[in-house]
C-alpha cells in the first residue's frame, strides 16, 4: 500500500522550473533516500509533499488522502479540513531543527498534541516522555533548546515529528548542519526508526548512510528522477552516466 | 521645606494626569500597534499604502500639533460641539490627549512591532505550519512570545520616551506635572518646582528601567 503517491510534479519558481513531472511512490514501511546534487529539486520535492509550497501541477496523496488533485487548469487543492488532517499524518524534519525556542524540550513536542490533536495533556505527556526516552534524552525534558547540543536539538525535532504518530516522516537533510561527531547519533536514531519500518523519505547527502539504511534511493538532478532503485544496487553499480559522475564525488 | 511642601502636593496633582495619559496611552498604542504593524504588512496593497501614510504622518509632524488638531478639529470643521463633552469624570481636552497620544505612539510601536515580525526566521512559520497549528494558534503561541522578547529594548525606549512626552499635553492646557510646574514657577518667582518637577519624570523612568530590565531578565531563559 502506497503511503505518499507523487504523480507529475511541476513545480516552477517565476521562470525556473524547479521540478519537471516527478513520480514518486513510497509503500508503507519503506525508507526511501532522496540524493542528488543542490538545486537538483530534492528539497523542493519534500516541501510540496509536505505542504510547505503549492505544486503548479499533478497529484499528491498522502496516507490515503488526495492532498492536491489534477486538473485541466493545474493542481487542486483539498479543502482546509482535509488539510489539516493530512498535516496529522506526516511528520517533517528540518535541516536546522526549527524548534520553538522559548518552549522547553517537553513543550515543543506536547504543544501540538494538545493544542492540536486536543489530546489531554496527562496522555501528550506520556507520550512525550516515551519519545524522550526513545532518543536517550529522558533528562532534558526541562531543558530549552538553546543549551542542547545541535545533536541533541535534532533528536528532539525527530521526537516532535513523531508525537503524532505519523504515517510517514519526511527529513531534509537532517544531518547537514551538524559536525560530524553529533551526526552520528542522529543517523543511529533514523536507523533504529527503520528497524521498526517506520515508512521515511529521507534527503541527504549521507552516501554511505542511504546504502546501509535505505531500501530504494532515489536519484534527482535537474528536476527530474534521473535513476531510482534499490539503495544498494544504485550506489555499487549505477546505470545512468549522470548518477556515476555524481556518486564518483563521493 | 516650607517651600517644598507646597510644590510637591500640587505637583503630585499634576502627577495623576500625567499617570494617566501615560498609562492609558499604553493601553490603547501596544494593541494599536499590533495592527498597525499586521497592516503595514498587509498582502492587500490598499490597506498597506493608507497604514504607511498614517504612518509617516504620525512619525513626520509635531505630536503637540497632533494633538491640537485632534482637539480643534471636530469642532473647526464638523460644527462638533465635543469641549463640553464628558464621559465620567474625564473631559474632552484629556480625551482627546489620549486620543492623540494613542494614535502616535501607535505608529511608532507598530513600526517597532513590524521590525520583530519580521526578524523571525521563516522556519518557525514552516514548524507550525506542518504540525497543523492554525494561523491565529501560530501567531499567538509561537511569534508574538518571541517578538516580544525582541522588541522588548525598542519598546522601553518608547515608554521612557512617553512619560517625557506627557508633558506636551500641556498645549491643551491640561494640567499634568509639567503644566503645574510652570503655574507653580511663576507664581513663587523659582525654578524650585521645575527642578522637582524633573526628579519625578526621573523617578518614574528610574522605575520603568528597572521593571523593564526585570523583564528582558525574565525572558533570559532562552536565546
Amino acid at each position: 500500500m502506497s503511503v505518499l503517491s507523487m504523480k507529475n510534479i511541476h513545480k516552477s519558481f517565476g521562470e525556473l522550473n524547479v521540478l519537471k513531472g516527478i513520480n514518486l511512490e513510497v509503500n508503507k514501511g519503506e525508507v526511501v533516500a532522496v540524493i542528488g546534487p543542490s538545486g537538483g529539486g530534492k528539497s523542493t520535492l519534500l516541501r510540496c509533499a509536505t505542504t510547505l509550497e503549492t505544486i503548479d501541477k499533478g497529484e499528491i496523496t498522502i496516507g490515503g488522502d488526495t492532498l492536491a488533485k489534477d486538473s485541466d487548469k493545474g493542481a487542486v487543492y483539498c479543502d482546509r479540513k482535509t488539510l489539516q488532517e493530512i498535516r496529522g499524518k506526516f511528520g517533517l524534519v528540518f535541516q536546522n531543527f526549527n524548534l520553538f525556542p522559548h518552549f522547553s524540550v517537553r513543550r515543543n513536542i506536547t504543544e501540538s498534541l494538545i493544542h492540536v490533536q486536543k489530546k489531554s495533556r496527562e496522555e501528550a505527556n506520556q507520550i512525550c516522555d516515551a519519545l524522550l526516552e526513545k532518543m536517550g534524552l529522558s533528562d532534558k525534558a526541562d531543558s530549552y533548546p538553546c543549551n542542547l547540543s545541535g545533536g541533541q536539538q535534532q533528536r528532539v525535532s525527530i521526537a516532535r515529528a513523531l508525537a503524532t504518530n505519523p504515517d510517514i516522516i519526511f527529513f531534509d537533510e537532517p544531518t547537514s548542519a551538524l559536525d560530524p561527531e553529533l551526526t552520528a547519533g542522529v543517523l543511529k536514531v533514523i536507523r533504529e526508526l527503520a528497524e521498526e519500518h517506520m515508512t521515511m523519505v529521507i534527503v541527504t547527502h549521507e552516501m554511505s548512510f542511504a546504502r546501509d539504511v535505505a531500501d530504494r534511493i532515489v536519484f534527482m538532478d535537474g528536476g527530474v528522477i534521473v535513476e531510482q532503485g534499490p539503495a544498494k544496487e544504485l550506489i555499487n553499480n549505477p546505470k545512468s552516466e549522470r548518477t556515476k559522475e555524481f556518486l564518483a564525488g563521493y | 521645606m516650607d517651600k517644598l511642601i507646597p510644590i510637591i502636593t500640587q505637583l503630585s496633582q499634576g502627577l495623576v494626569y500625567t499617570i494617566g495619559i501615560f498609562a492609558l496611552t499604553l493601553l490603547f498604542a501596544i494593541p494599536l500597534g499590533l495592527l498597525v504593524a499586521k497592516g503595514r504588512m498587509s498582502k492587500n496593497k490598499i490597506i498597506s499604502s493608507i497604514v504607511r501614510v498614517y504612518i509617516s504622518i504620525m512619525r513626520g509632524t509635531p505630536l503637540m500639533l497632533q494633538l491640537l488638531i485632534v482637539y480643534f478639529v471636530p469642532y473647526y470643521v464638523f460644527k462638533l460641539n465635543l469641549r463640553d463633552l464628558v464621559i465620567g469624570s474625564l473631559d474632552y481636552r484629556f480625551i482627546a490627549t489620549i486620543i492623540g497620544f494613542s494614535l502616535n505612539y501607535a505608529a511608532y510601536f507598530g513600526e517597532i512591532f513590524r521590525g520583530g515580525i519580521q526578524s523571525m526566521p521563516q522556519g518557525q512559520y514552516e514548524a507550525a505550519q506542518v504540525l497543523g497549528f492554525t494561523k491565529t494558534q501560530t501567531y499567538f503561541r509561537i511569534i508574538l512570545p518571541q517578538v516580544i522578547k525582541r522588541v522588548l529594548p525598542s519598546v522601553t525606549n518608547e515608554v521612557i520616551t512617553l512619560v517625557k512626552d506627557t508633558s506636551l499635553a500641556q498645549v491643551l492646557s491640561l494640567t499634568e506635572m509639567f503644566t503645574a510646574a510652570k503655574k507653580l514657577a511663576s507664581a513663587q518667582v523659582s525654578v524650585l518646582p521645575f527642578i522637582v518637577a524633573g526628579i519625578f519624570y526621573y523617578i518614574m523612568n528610574g522605575i520603568i528601567e528597572i521593571i523593564m530590565t526585570r523583564i528582558e531578565k525574565k525572558m533570559n531563559y532562552y536565546k
